[in-house]
């Protein structure tokens, strides 16, 4: 039992580093995006081909994961930016279409649509972390890191001013904001915090392929981000916690057939879209509760 | 307030109770797609490991009642590692059924480090031969299959130059290997091989080249929907040259196809008019149930749950655990199974050796043309 739940703890976990980054650009930055799976993915994927040709380390791995992440959301930040919100989310989904063709056709990197597996446990000073639990904590200390970057980013005055941007583009044009540049580096930051999740989500599971990093994904996490709050910390968080164990506790419920539970699932998620957008527009953490919020 | 609260923890006891098996039952675990566009797989597989345990339970075969236990993967790995977990550490089964190629990759990591056992019955890929040596295959793969195809070709058919449509997965890898490898001893030669994209479904530029190169047969390696597309723009593109591929021909909406006629294709070989008694009762007792033939699916779930069934009982009466360290070694020690289909025997990587039949497609169940015993 004790190991069933750390693994749900270290999914979770992995899932609360997706929604924190997104909730990032379309909380604070309003900015929405449906290609956040392309750079988990892509984190992914990094990951494993540094640890199957070069080195398993943590800090050699990860780091080179981020700064691909990092480039390739430079390539669609940059042309994509310029325009206003609806567009940006026309972009975001070809990327992740055209990225979904790439992970399954290009073998050499990515195993084709075979995937890769047996990607070796993550090694951290040499110390091959092997059992759940020390990827556990690897896991939480990592998601405590995103968290104080991204709590610390906001309440400067780079995050004043995408909260400005997310409040009026206009307004920010007018007090002299560099639009562009702010939001550019906002989805370039978020990326590559995200392929640090795509980096653990490969070595915890040692094994990826192109299923985990599709469109469904990416539209998973925002529901994660918009059912526990946007423009929160707690949110996001509440949100991977709620979505990742309700599969697992409905698992339990012996009343349920087996055959029903995905579909009562997807009634759950549809219902509480729809109710939270109604009754609670800004997900379970509320503004009242929210003393974060802008 | 404990009064107040009492009827709400009695019904979460309730609720939360699980099919919790009694103490001297036996559970194996079942990582199938029971919901999302692959929730049919799901029910098909069930139907055969239920009548397997049915079956193992009316002869009394273990010390209590075997169970097993479902959880639903949706065909995703995730979700599949997600349900591999609870039924190892929660339910602590040593043996899981599991389906789909990426869900049984996915799960094999966790089948290794917890030796519990992982059984395949529906993926067909070569690649799933290479698992670790807890995950075992009771399937023959399609390389399997290829080796048929290539001797009937040749062989029986004198076709020696073929030309492979592939598509590029471990699947149409696997079978672009085994064709080279298969037919230069026979005297064959594969002319050519196109490899497409799992989603296309345009061929007249692939049809256009294979009628320039002229080949005697059309070796197809794809699966699903997009077979016919190839098969039907074949045709229509003036390819009329003998057309074969492997099991996944079986599909019915194939055997109805009317340009399909003629094809030919491998599956294991199962004769479900044998007379011989494991076969028999469970082709009796599946079409008294269901009104119908089953499926060579149904017919691997079952023999998954067989397996377990003997060696388990073979442990029990060495006086042993059954846990999956013993059901790997006493699968190792036993030479042969009595299972649906005939004798058969695994292979050491895991993978279940079967005879081979070689049919055509006639429009009905598809006719015999030959059989090959195991290789």
């Amino acid at each position: 039992m004790t190991a069933y739940i750390l693994n749900l703890v270290v999914l979770i976990s992995i899932y609360a580093i997706l929604s924190t980054t997104l909730n990032f650009i379309i909380g604070y930055a309003g900015i929405f995006s449906l290609a956040h799976a392309v750079f988990f993915g892509i984190g992914a994927y990094t990951s494993a081909f540094v640890a199957m040709n070069l080195t398993p380390s943590f800090f050699v791995a990860i780091p080179i994961a981020m700064v691909l992440a990092a480039l390739t959301s430079l390539a669609l930040a940059l042309p994509a930016l310029r325009v206003r919100g609806e567009y940006f989310v026309a972009a975001s989904l070809g990327l992740q279409m055209l990225a979904v063709t790439l992970f399954s056709e290009w073998k050499g990197f990515t195993g084709g649509i075979g995937g890769v597996i047996g990607i070796p446990p993550v090694e951290i000073f040499g110390f091959a972390l092997v059992k759940p639990w020390h990827f556990l904590i690897l896991t939480l200390v990592c998601l405590a890191l995103v968290i104080a970057i991204i709590q610390r980013l906001v309440h400067t005055s780079f995050g004043r001013s995408l909260k400005s941007i997310r409040d009026s583009e206009s307004a920010a044009l007018a007090a002299g904001k560099n639009i562009t540049v702010i939001k550019t580096l906002s989805v370039v930051l978020s990326s590559s915090l995200t392929a640090l999740a795509g980096g653990l989500y490969a070595f915890y599971m040692a094994f990826i392929n192109v299923e985990s990093f599709m469109l469904a994904t990416s539209v998973l996490v925002m529901a994660m981000v918009i059912i526990g709050g946007t423009g929160t910390i707690l949110g996001p968080i509440v949100g991977a916690a709620l979505l990742m164990l309700l599969p697992g506790a409905l698992s339990y419920l012996s009343f349920l057939p087996q055959t029903e539970i995905g579909s009562i699932q997807q009634i759950i998620y549809g219902s509480a879209m729809v109710l939270l957008m109604i009754y609670r527009p800004g997900g379970i953490v509320s503004p009242k509760t929210r003393g974060e919020a802008a | 307030m404990i009064r107040k609260r009492l009827p709400a923890l009695t019904l979460a006891a309730t609720l939360f109770s699980s099919s919790v098996a009694l103490a001297d039952d036996v559970s194996i675990g079942a990582v199938f797609p029971l919901s999302g566009p692959n929730a049919s797989y799901g029910d098909v597989f069930m139907s055969g490991a239920n009548l397997a345990a049915k079956h193992a339970n009316e002869d009394h075969m273990l010390s209590g009642d075997l169970n097993v236990l479902y959880e639903d993967s949706q065909a995703l790995p995730q979700h599949g590692v997600i349900a591999m977990n609870k039924l190892v550490n929660v339910e602590e089964v040593p043996y899981v059924l599991s389906a789909f190629t990426g869900v049984s990759k996915a799960i094999s990591t966790l089948a290794q480090r917890s030796e519990t056992v992982a059984v395949n019955g529906g993926g067909v890929g070569p690649d799933l031969a290479a698992l670790g040596e807890y995950f075992w295959n009771v399937i023959p793969l399609a390389n399997n299959e290829v080796g048929a195809a290539s001797k009937y070709l040749v062989e029986e058919l004198g076709l020696k130059r073929v030309t492979l449509i592939y598509v590029d997965d471990p699947l149409g890898a696997g079978i672009l290997n085994e064709l080279e490898k298969t037919l230069e001893p026979l005297g064959g030669e594969l002319v050519e091989a196109h490899s497409i994209t799992p989603s296309a479904q345009q061929f007249s530029g692939v049809a256009a080249r294979v009628r320039s190169s002229n080949p005697d047969a059309v070796y197809i390696a794809s699966y699903g929907a997009q077979q016919l597309q190839i098969v039907k723009q074949l045709r229509d593109n003036g390819v009329d040259q003998q057309i074969i591929s492997y099991s996944a021909f079986s599909l019915p909406s194939l055997q109805a196809l009317p340009e399909a006629k003629g094809a030919l294709y491998t599956t294991q070989s199962i004769d479900w008019d044998s007379t011989d008694p494991v076969t028999k009762r469970f082709v009796d007792d599946y079409r008294a149930a269901n009104g119908k033939t089953p499926t060579s699916y149904v017919a691997n779930y079952y023999n998954a749950v067989r397996v377990f069934a003997l060696l388990a009982k073979e442990l029990e009466a060495q006086g042993k655990d059954v846990t999956g360290e013993n059901l790997l070694a006493q699968r190792k020690a036993t030479d042969k199974f009595e299972l649906v289909g005939g004798s058969v025997s695994f292979q050491d990587n895991g993978t279940l050796l079967a005879p081979i039949q070689v049919l055509e497609v006639t429009g009905g169940a598809g006719e015999i043309k030959k059989v090959y015993a195991e290789d």
